[in-house]
């Protein structure tokens, strides 16, 4: 455990060198993923951000705080009733006398009811309202954040924070945060009901602040470094326990079951041994918190009995004094026990605003290509089939620095051309498509679009990657389009061939799908995709291996989807299976990061160049035996009855 | 674990009897500090009456002094106390986590049937550490009773009707406060669940990213969130409203119990029953014995919360198992000789198969799920419905599922790879380094390697979703060649490989595997290709037995299947 002090700007200066340098900044863990964490917000830029939220409400603000602080006055009445009550006492009143304080004491009980009631329920208004605003704000920013920076930073990163992060915020703002405020006014009120009562009662109870100053500080140094472990920890344990879990089939099929359990003890172990850690450091601030209570306690006695003795005060103030402080012990101690509250939630609260401050991509969502409108000018109506609509030139990318995967690629896509990427697996396909359709920056060189971008997203991306939104599947696919009818809907899902079983869902298209509804298969979670793809209707579709995990004959079914979904578009194809190849206008071949061949599909397999050979690799196993009728259209007698092509 | 495994209440009562040594300890200690906070509102009126009454410095003295040594003894057993709360709490969550687990990989399985990953995890975490949270509320429970005798006591001593006014007074004051909270609470337990669902919905849009962005549906997805948040907001706002008068209402009648023990204490003290400091020692417990009931409210509270966690954590452990393990035992030396005879499962209608040592077998399947069903039985994940299953002349279902998976491994489609670096995931189950870098050449691994930033070091993160699904298939593939079982079935392992690799790959396991059982479930015509025979899986039946090349002539059926 170091003894730095809690300091946000150490996290930021990592970050900022991480951008800077790219690799020196990152998981120092041997063989750990290069990773590069969502940026954390300075507590300068939290407090800002939050002033900002809290501007709107100011009124509201106010108002509660005025309340809570009637609230807190009233309620310390209470003392000074008592001690009259023991007054009344030593002094030997009749016991009728009594009745007046103990009334009082009752409208007091009621008044002091009503006000926090009151009050309580506007702190809570002006915290949820703000909370509300923030998440929303987060989730807004959150899904504009250019994807390449998300994936740097892990998709976990952002999960946490969606999840882990607002709902430490929440829990602060719910409980917290107004019984933090109760806390600080009881301290601040009862310090000057002391002082009322006499100054010399206030001077005896401020001898326990030393002692609680430095334990505050004291705890805060030690807890959050520990807290900061105990985060780590926590997260390695959940991510073992996914692995493990989540792959539970594997784990037995390898035999792997005590290799696993022994993983997962560990984590878990390390978990526990820095909770008791906290649990000890917590104690041990308890402990000193009682000797601070103690000296206080006797402090204030001590002054009592002198205040007495000397005639300066009565029995009952002395009564009411001591019932001041002995009622201190629960607001200071729970005070003190929130600034760790306080403390995490702060933490939390910097890692949302550091991504709702984050700035803004330039241009449309997700979208870190330029987008030069060159031929927007142009009548889109009018732009006829051969114009480019797309133009990549000189094109290279790395995700590492010094491992570039892509090398000046330069490549023409023409309006409602259909071209099929070919290559072995690492030949800088899937980066070359991640690139046109906007997900990554390039390195060097330009994509440039010649589609008008003011009608929603000009480039579609469809990936394996794919994921079912919770909720009714009409929902999920109206994210694709608004303002789509449920025809729209209906149509989309028949071009795809997945109305019918859509339909035969329990409730049609209104069926709650995805985590928590109904289970799909991951063909139909794919035809959703595609169905996605109308719906958005945008001019270029980009689809990688979105047809790669069905089977064969799954993956043919899914090949005409796919055809029939990117009708009308200007589409690149990362063909997978070379079907899709075949079926496509032109075929770019890629080797190591270049593009190595273009052309129409009969030319390049006339060639004798590495497209034909791939052809004949393909066409060899599929087709050796293949009597001539049964043969696809498209083949070539000649090259699918040579044997020996290998 | 046999069949019936644990109950609910089982699991809750081992929680709290393995930690039997701290929870005790924790207790004793717990209820040392109750005892102490109640005596310290005792000896302040005890100051007030000797001392400050009657201006008596030596009796001052005398008491702080008793007063300090209440401190030391209170501070300290709540330190060591809690702690060893604290402790039995984690622990027995430990433990069970770890028991979990092992349930989960159980070579029987069974445990993961109807549960999905993220909820078999938040079980192994959550609820584990609820049920956990119960040493700590014992704990509580019996210092808080411990707390609320010592009070009982002295204000009895001091006077039988006023410690009856507070005794009475407290829980009727709590249960009244209970009562009267008792429909607001209700109230927000549903709104709770609006705001738990809005929490749902930003995280599956997270998750869902890709494919926001993918169709440019960021701003959609935006606005269907702050819906959602408002509608969150609302409710959670009737919920804050609900609680703030609750706490209004609590307030209030405390409040008036204090008047009424001032009444009582006052008119006793004026009377003479009672002296000023045993009335300031009355009011100042009053207070205090609130502490302790209210630590009774949430205990129950505890408690309910961690029956429902024991009860989630018992399913689990008491899954049915989806295989029962028989006494059988396998050839020292195996040959690798499979037979299957009138297997029935899921969508197959009799299976009737041989499959000879050092075979390579092809399994074309017209349909998916006569594959999926087939893996199921060999794997011993399932038993066939009918029918038999011989390794080397001995029924699977006689055999140990783990001693099968020993024997021969089925290397799913879908494998998972693990945390760990590249080169860590193909020698998981390998027993021999050699064999880990033949098996990384014959699959292609070793050029999913070269591609990779750091070779074989590389991390794999998050279920290997760090590499392309080309990449992952080739490790996976790899891990199962290096595992080097005498028998070997692969599923689809080329789906996401390209053509030329493909070929080479099926020309690598050809090789690696010769002389070894090996069978291929696939249609990749290059797999088929390389397998001495290949069965035809036609409607839930072997349609026919032959040579790649014979089948493509004769079957119609697997022309369809595996070609075009």
């Amino acid at each position: 455990m170091t003894d730095q002090p809690a300091d946000h700007t150490t996290d930021r200066a990592t970050d900022q060198m991480a951008d800077h340098t790219g690799g020196s900044g990152r998981s120092s863990e041997p063989g750990g993923p290069a990773r590069e964490l969502l940026p954390t917000a300075t507590p300068a830029e939290t407090r800002a951000a939050v002033r900002d939220l809290l501007r709107p409400h100011r009124g509201l603000a106010a108002a509660g705080f005025a309340v809570m602080v009637g609230a807190t006055a009233v309620g310390l009445a209470t003392q000074p009733l008592l001690g009259r009550i023991v007054d009344l006492v030593a002094e030997r009143h009749p016991a009728g006398a009594l009745t007046l304080p103990v009334a009082l004491l009752g409208i007091v009980a009621v008044a002091q009811g009503v006000t926090t009631a009151l009050g309580l329920s506007l702190v809570s208004r002006l915290g949820e309202t703000v909370l509300a605003r923030l998440r929303e704000r987060f989730v807004d920013r959150a899904l504009r954040l250019p994807l390449e920076r998300v994936e740097k930073a892990g998709s976990g990163d952002l999960t946490a924070r969606v999840t882990a992060d607002v709902s430490q915020v929440a829990e602060a703002v719910r409980t917290a945060l107004p019984e933090l405020a109760r806390s600080l006014l009881s301290i601040v009120l009862t310090l000057v009901a002391l002082a009322v009562l006499d100054w010399r009662f206030l001077v005896a109870a401020l001898l326990a602040v030393p002692v609680q100053a430095h334990t505050a500080r004291w705890y805060v140094r030690n807890a959050v470094p520990l807290y900061a472990r105990q985060r780590v920890a926590a997260g390695a344990q959940q991510q073992q326990l996914l692995d493990t879990i989540g792959g539970a089939a594997t784990v037995r099929a390898f035999r792997l079951e005590a290799e696993h359990i022994d993983r997962v003890t560990l984590r878990s172990w390390s978990a526990v041994e820095l909770t008791m850690r906290g649990v000890r450091l917590v104690l041990r601030f308890y402990s000193r918190l009682h000797v601070a209570e103690y000296t206080g306690l006797a402090a204030v006695l001590i002054a009592g009995f002198v205040l007495v003795r000397d005639g300066f005060a009565s029995i009952g103030t002395a009564t009411a004094a001591a019932l001041y402080f002995h009622g201190l012990f629960g607001p200071i101690n729970s005070a003190l026990v929130l600034i760790d509250d306080a403390q995490s939630a702060g933490a939390s609260l910097a890692r949302l605003v550091g991504v709702t401050a984050a700035p803004a991509e330039g241009h449309g969502p997700g979208r870190a290509t330029d987008h030069l409108d060159e031929h927007g000018q142009e009548d889109t109506g009018a732009r006829s089939a051969g114009d480019a609509a797309v133009t990549v030139s000189g094109l290279g990318h790395a995700y590492e620095p010094d491992r570039p995967v892509l090398h000046d690629v330069d490549l023409v896509l023409r309006t409602g051309e259909r071209v099929a990427l070919v290559g072995a697996s690492g030949a800088g396909k899937t980066t070359l498509a991640k690139l046109v359709a906007g997900v990554h920056r390039p390195a060097t060189g330009s994509v440039r679009l010649a589609v008008a971008s003011d009608d929603g997203r000009p480039v579609a991306l469809v990936t394996q990657e794919v994921h079912v939104f919770a909720g009714p599947l009409a929902d999920d696919l109206r994210l694709a389009r608004p303002d789509a009818t449920d025809d729209d809907l209906r149509e989309a899902l028949a071009r795809v061939n997945a109305l019918d079983w859509a339909e035969a869902l329990p409730d049609g298209i209104r069926t709650v799908v995805g985590e928590g509804g109904r289970r799909l298969t991951p063909t139909q979670v794919q035809r959703i995709a595609l169905a996605r793809l109308i719906l958005a209707d945008p001019p270029v579709a980009v689809l990688d291996e979105a047809t790669a995990e069905a089977g064969s004959t799954g993956a043919r079914a899914l090949e005409s989807a796919a055809g029939r979904a990117i009708e009308g578009r200007t589409a690149l194809v990362v063909a997978h299976r070379l079907t899709q190849a075949a079926t496509a206008d032109r075929v770019v071949v890629m080797d190591a990061g270049r593009i190595v061949e273009i052309g129409a599909h009969d030319e390049l397999r006339a060639a004798g160049g590495r497209y034909a050979a791939l052809w004949e690799a393909w066409s060899d196993t599929r087709a050796r035996h293949l009597p001539g009728p049964s043969r696809p259209a498209n083949h070539d007698p000649q090259h699918t009855t040579n044997p020996q092509s290998t | 674990m046999g069949g019936s495994g644990p109950s609910g209440r089982d699991v809750l009562r081992q929680a709290i009897k393995g930690q039997r040594r701290d929870v005790a300890l924790g207790s004793l200690l717990g209820a040392g500090h109750q005892a102490g906070e109640a005596l310290v509102p005792v000896l302040i009126g005890v100051v007030i009456d000797q001392a400050v009454a009657g201006g008596d410095a030596t009796s001052l003295l005398v008491w702080l002094a008793v007063l300090a040594v209440v401190y030391v003894g209170l501070s300290f057993s709540f330190r060591f106390g809690a702690r060893a709360g604290e402790r039995a709490a984690e622990q027995a969550a430990h433990i069970l986590r770890v028991r979990l687990v092992t349930r989960v990989v159980d070579p029987r399985g069974g445990a993961e049937d109807g549960r999905l990953p993220g909820a078999l995890t938040s079980i192994a975490t959550e609820d584990a550490k609820r049920v956990g949270t119960v040493a700590m509320a014992v704990m509580f429970g019996f210092s808080a009773l411990m707390g609320l005798l010592v009070g009982a006591v002295v204000l009895l001593r001091i006077s039988i009707p006023l410690g009856l006014v507070v005794l009475v007074g407290t829980p009727v004051l709590l249960l009244a406060g209970h009562l009267l909270s008792k429909p607001l609470e209700r109230r927000s337990e549903a709104e709770q669940e609006r705001t738990a669902h809005a929490s749902g919905v930003a995280a599956d849009l997270v998750t869902g990213l890709r494919v926001l962005k993918g169709i440019g549906a960021e701003s959609a997805a935006v606005a269907r969130y702050r819906r959602t948040s408002r509608d969150s907001l609302v409710a959670t706002l009737r919920a804050a409203r609900a609680e703030a008068v609750q706490n209004g209402l609590v307030l209030t009648l405390t409040g008036v119990f204090i008047a009424v023990v001032a009444l009582v204490g006052g008119r006793l003290a004026v009377e003479g029953d009672i002296s000023l400091g045993q009335l300031v020692s009355a009011v100042g417990l009053a207070l205090f014995l609130l502490g302790p009931l209210e630590v009774f409210s949430w205990v129950n509270t505890d408690f309910a919360q961690a029956r429902a966690s024991a009860t989630r954590i018992a399913g689990v452990l008491a899954a049915p198992p989806g295989v029962e393990p028989g006494g059988a035992r396998l050839p020292e030396r195996l040959r690798g000789a499979l037979r299957l005879r009138g297997v029935g499962h899921g969508s197959l209608r009799g299976i009737d198969l041989d499959v000879a040592p050092g075979e390579v077998l092809g399994v074309a399947a017209t349909d998916p799920a006569d594959a999926t069903a087939l893996l199921r039985c060999l794997s011993r994940q399932a038993d066939p419905d009918t029918g038999v299953i011989e390794l080397d002349g001995v029924p699977l279902r006689d055999l140990d599922p783990a001693d099968v998976r020993t024997a021969m491994l089925v290397a799913e489609h879908d494998a998972d790879l693990f945390e760990g670096t590249l080169r860590g995931n193909v020698a998981a189950a390998a027993s021999d380094p050699e064999a880990v870098l033949a098996a990384m050449a014959a699959a292609g691994a070793d050029e999913v390697a070269l591609a990779v930033p750091r070779g074989g070091d590389t991390a794999v993160s998050e279920r290997g979703r760090s590499l392309s699904g080309g990449q992952r298939q080739r490790v996976a593939l790899a891990r199962a060649l290096a595992a080097d079982r005498p028998v070997l079935v692969v599923h689809d392992p080329t789906t996401a490989v390209d053509a030329v690799t493909e070929a080479r790959i099926a020309a690598g396991v050809r090789d690696l595997r010769r002389g070894r059982t090996t069978i291929l479930v696939t249609t990749s015509p290059a797999l088929l290709a390389v397998a001495d025979r290949v069965a035809l899986l036609d409607g839930g039946r072997i349609a026919d037995t032959g040579p790649h090349a014979d089948l493509v002539e004769r079957h119609a059926a697997y022309r369809t299947a595996v070609l075009s």
